[in-house]
């Protein structure tokens, strides 16, 4: 009976000490950054893949999409630009480009539209199918004509956590020109409501919702990123999250 | 004076690959594990479909009220405060949070170190298995672990046996018919479908293969197989370190340590 004890309270110990060594692992930065380079694995196999995130049909949409980022901004920029009804607004696209420019949301409507009803991962676990509308980001980039070295695009946007830290994402060049990857103007066949990230929004349907940066202001063509903020390339990623939002 | 005619003979029972891959995939299935529910803790809800649907919720856990935790399953509440909803935030207090910080792995709720452990520890037990498989397939004794149907007649008898409703337990090789059964669930059906429905919740391998996310019913629907296989390994898990502990624990230990294993007189060699 002793002996059984024994055991019993060993196994115990065994899985009770998982927790605790796990956390002390995962605090060890050394450890840390070895867990990482999985990530980087995961982008070199899958993060160019050509593959298409699957399309769904108008029954299949999501009654109630949810909110889950930071606040709808409330600079008096955007509500200078809300009041306007963004007749104000024009996306920048900047960095290393032939040709900088700044493109006002009318143009950007009267560019050759796509249409997808595709399902929004979110990296806690939901997702939501929503039918999205917009010019696809290549045929953007292509008016500006990013240099030939350039390798990412990164996204920064008008909204910022509660410490003033701007929201901001990136691409590299292919995920940028997969053709389903969209400068959204419309969600569900109405102009894409403020707090889902008004009056436009990346869609990248093969990645999780982070990269989906909601209310982008401008659209930089960098050789790297980083230089930028957190230098991951991404404000989730620079706390932590894998750049590559495939998995 | 009497003395025991019982000849005791050590056999080597596992390669050295076999037990490496054993104890690799053994500490890989419990980080599997920890890191999953702090994932879990993210989104604790499962629902039966592609996209998230409360109206097809099957298991949710939440904390109505600071102090309360629920659970409820198929529409049913139960409480489960200090264990599910409400519990260790793993710093010392306690917080609403699906699972305690005691199960998971970190301790505190971060997701995405959660993430990191959890892909990481993924390929570590994916490998041990495949280890494992080479290993056995190489030395010819996957035949005496996989379940054969010769087998079946055996299974209600061993189970008599486990129950004490029959004194010795059926004739049988290397592993009895119920191990055999257990481990042939476990690693050609369980763990594979483990494999492929977490393949499965990721946008990325969707976009390459849309037909395994429909296979599982949706990214959603996978996600509750996912935890449902999670449930089922630790059910295999609960048995077999019960068995491991009450059928000779130090022989058994001894054998998936050193290799080496002593015959009890109703087993034998080979399957």
């Amino acid at each position: 009976m002793k002996r059984r004890l024994f055991l019993a309270s060993s196994i115990a110990a065994a899985l009770g000490g998982c927790a605790p060594i796990g956390t002390a692992l995962n605090d060890n930065p050394g450890f840390h950054h070895l867990l990482g380079l999985e990530g980087a694995l995961d982008a070199a196999i899958l993060g160019n893949s050509a593959g298409l995130a699957r399309q769904y049909s108008i029954a299949d949409i999501s009654p109630h999409f949810p909110i889950d980022s930071l606040p709808t901004p409330t600079s008096s920029t955007y509500e200078a630009l809300l009041a306007n009804g963004f007749r104000s607004y024009a996306l920048a696209i900047s960095g290393a480009v032939e040709r900088p420019m700044h493109i006002p949301l009318a143009r950007l409507a009267g560019m050759a539209q796509q249409s997808q009803i595709t399902r929004h991962d979110c990296v806690e676990g939901w997702s939501a199918i929503g039918a999205w509308t917009g010019v696809p980001l290549r045929d953007v980039l292509r008016l500006a004509t990013p240099h030939r070295d350039a390798r990412y695009v990164v996204f920064r946007c008008m909204d910022r956590d509660d410490q003033g830290t701007p929201y901001y994402e990136s691409l590299d060049m292919a995920q940028a020109y997969h053709p389903q990857t969209l400068l959204a103007l419309q969600l569900n066949g109405r102009p894409i409501r403020p707090d889902h990230g008004a009056p436009v929004r990346l869609r990248v349907p093969t990645q999780l919702g982070y990269k989906s940066a909601k209310w982008v202001a401008e659209i930089q063509v960098v050789g790297s990123f980083a230089h930028l903020y957190g230098g991951k390339g991404g404000y989730w990623e620079d706390q932590g999250y894998e750049w590559y939002a495939g998995i | 004076m009497r003395y025991s005619t019982i000849v005791q003979r050590l056999v080597y029972r596992y390669a050295l690959l076999t037990r490496l891959a054993h104890w690799f995939g053994a500490i890989a299935v419990a980080v599997l594990i920890s890191s999953g529910l702090q994932i879990f803790n993210a989104a604790p809800y499962l629902d039966a479909a592609d996209r998230s649907t409360p109206a097809r919720r099957v298991l949710s856990i939440g904390s109505p009220a600071d102090g309360v935790g629920q659970l409820t399953l198929f529409g049913h509440t139960f409480t489960t405060t200090g264990f599910l909803g409400w519990g260790s935030d793993g710093v010392g207090g306690e917080t609403a949070r699906a699972f305690p910080g005691w199960l998971t792995i970190p301790a505190y709720q971060d997701l995405a170190d959660g993430r990191r452990w959890h892909f990481f520890f993924a390929w570590v037990a994916s490998l041990a298995w495949l280890a494992w498989l080479v290993s056995s397939a190489i030395k010819g004794n996957l035949a005496e672990m996989v379940l054969r149907p010769s087998d079946l007649p055996k299974l209600l008898p061993m189970q008599a046996y486990y129950l004490r409703l029959r004194r010795e337990p059926p004739p049988h090789g290397t592993y009895n018919p119920l191990q055999k059964a257990a481990y042939t669930f476990v690693l050609f059906v369980l763990a594979p479908l483990i494999v492929l429905t977490g393949l499965a919740l990721s946008p990325g391998i969707d976009a390459i293969a849309h037909p395994l996310t429909v296979l599982f019913g949706g990214r959603q629907f996978a996600r509750l197989w996912h935890f449902l296989g999670m449930l089922l390994f630790v059910g295999f898990a609960l048995v077999h370190i019960f068995q491991v502990a009450t059928q000779g624990f130090f022989n058994q230990m001894r054998s998936m340590i050193s290799g080496w294993y002593r015959l009890r007189d109703h087993e034998s060699v080979g399957p």
